[in-house]
């Protein structure tokens, strides 16, 4: 609790470094924020092609909202996805490439991997608000549903905070994280359901029937991943228009406090040793 | 109530001198171990008080430990044994300008790296002026830093840092900057926080700097504390020692 307040306190600071990576990403560019979107846009405009015209993917049509548009239903997944894998790789670094500041000042070394999920978190807003007006011409009702998107947003982020907290800190050690994380990263989009409905994966799943004779089946392992319920959330939300079972939340609420937690309790026992490890 | 800004009781450092490290998870597991390493004590038992409101220099010749002291004091490395307590707000200063963003302006630069010292936004706004006076770059100031020459890079680091305004101020060789002007107007800084009764830890290898601005000194040789006390004698005793060796 101690750790949280002192933490508060540099509340500011962590606001202007934000402020600092915000202000400094897009600088000097014609088109400034509206970059943010490019990355998004342009593989939803791959992967709608791949995946949608090609491999014809037909995700079920959003119930209530009767929405059937591939590239908007596959935005919903992809955006929270592309948060998540902008933080986790910008944050395993965010230590090493701050050595120098780390070296010389006294702060709240916190602030460094948090100020980057603010950042990202900043763009990923835009970009949701973007998506949010797409969908409304699209003809899906989710003006009521926002204040739940921003909780899930909330949550995700959290979610994403403690990783990189823990991600920060391995990278000081093993510098291979960095490298690591970016491989992972491009396999695990294909281990959650941004691209295929998780329908695809039960029907696999009862074909092969229980692995090895065990009563595990290929959805019971599909399910650990955290991201397949994040990203189902925000499907609901923003592309069915429906309320999320419950349990759902409960399972992105407990990964999300469950590595938060870890991510504390990691940097804590590492942060005095950094000046010297780095 | 004790009348000493800073106690250093009992410290000793050690790093870590690696002969072997696995930086990489492959050679950490082919090698079954992250690291071959021996003990170097940096520091040893060293021991002594800071008077408040006195202007006290650390000195020493190259690797005697003192930046290593210097750093424990800045709260940047921790003792391995033994404690450091100071009463009152501290600021350390052993980098100018460390924290810049080279794209930001100058401006927006006050702001970032006055809250990466500690200042409130409140507190930066009320001292701007003060800063971008002191620092002497006002008609750049809302130029990219990346644009300023290194003079005025580094004027505007030490305006910021120097207007922290803590009880006790840790600076490391930073005097060394700038031209001869703004030299002395750092020196007159340092004496006006004298007589605001404030305590200064400076670290320097010019001996005249030393003698013309601390009252009280330290001389730590090879990690191990050999005099403390009055700066004149110390002084004395260290340039003997030299004298001496040759």
């Amino acid at each position: 609790m101690h750790y949280l307040r002192e933490a508060f306190a540099s509340r500011e600071l962590l606001a202007n470094l934000t402020l600092r990576e915000i202000r400094g990403k897009y600088k000097r560019t014609v088109f400034g924020q509206l970059w943010s979107l490019a990355n998004p846009l342009a593989l939803m405009v791959i992967y709608t092609l791949v995946f949608s015209l090609i491999f014809r993917i037909k995700p079920e049509p959003g119930s209530p909202s009767g929405l059937n548009v591939f590239a908007l239903w596959l935005l919903c997944g992809l955006l929270p996805w592309t948060f998540l894998a902008t933080v986790l790789t910008n944050g395993t670094n965010a230590l090493v490439s701050n050595a120098g500041l780390i070296q010389k000042v006294a702060f709240s070394r916190i602030v460094l991997p948090l100020s980057l999920v603010g950042s990202a978190g900043y763009n990923w807003l835009f970009e949701m608000a973007v998506l949010v007006i797409a969908l409304s011409i699209a003809g899906a009702f989710v003006l009521p549903w926002i204040p739940l998107v921003l909780v899930i947003m909330v949550v995700l982020a959290i979610f994403v905070a403690g990783l990189s907290l823990m991600l920060a800190i391995a990278n000081v050690y093993f510098r291979d994280t960095q490298y690591f994380i970016t491989l992972i990263l491009q396999m695990a989009i294909y281990l959650a359901p941004i691209i295929y409905p998780v329908s695809m994966v039960s029907k696999v799943s009862k074909d092969v029937g229980g692995l090895l004779g065990t009563p595990v089946t290929l959805e019971g392992i599909y399910l650990v991943n955290p991201m397949v319920h994040f990203v189902g959330i925000f499907r609901n939300l923003l592309y069915d228009n429906q309320f999320p079972p419950p349990a759902e939340w409960l399972i992105c609420l407990a990964w999300a406090f469950g590595s938060f937690i870890a991510g504390l309790a990691v940097f804590r026992a590492n942060e005095k040793r950094l000046a010297e490890a780095l | 109530m004790t009348d000493a800004a800073i106690q250093v009781d009992h410290v000793s450092k050690s790093f870590r001198m690696y002969k072997e490290r696995n930086q990489t998870i492959k050679s950490a597991i082919m090698r079954g171990r992250t690291s071959v390493h021996e003990d170097f004590w940096a520091l040893k038992d060293v021991t002594f008080d800071v008077p408040v409101g006195s202007t006290f220099g650390l000195i020493g010749s190259n690797g005697s430990g003192k930046s290593t002291l210097l750093k424990c004091l800045a709260n940047i490395y921790y003792p391995t044994t033994g404690t450091i307590t100071h009463n009152g707000r501290l600021a350390a200063m052993l980098e100018v300008g460390s924290g810049f963003h080279s794209e930001l302006s100058g401006k927006e630069n006050i702001f970032l790296n006055g809250s990466i010292l500690g200042m409130s936004k409140k507190e930066v706004t009320r001292k701007f002026d003060e800063i971008v006076d002191f620092s002497g770059v006002e008609q750049f100031i809302d130029q990219p830093v990346k644009n300023y020459s290194s003079g005025m890079y580094v004027r505007l680091g030490f305006a910021i840092a120097i207007n922290v305004d803590p009880d006790i101020l840790v600076v490391d060789e930073v005097l060394a900057v700038g031209d001869a002007e703004f030299q002395e107007k750092c020196f007159q800084k340092f004496r006006d926080f004298k007589k605001m009764g404030k305590t200064v830890v400076l670290v320097s290898h010019a001996m005249s700097t030393v003698e013309a601005m601390c009252d009280h000194a330290a001389w730590i040789n090879k990690g191990t504390l050999m005099a403390v006390g009055e700066a004149a004698p110390t002084i004395a005793a260290y340039t003997q020692s030299y004298g001496h060796e040759g």
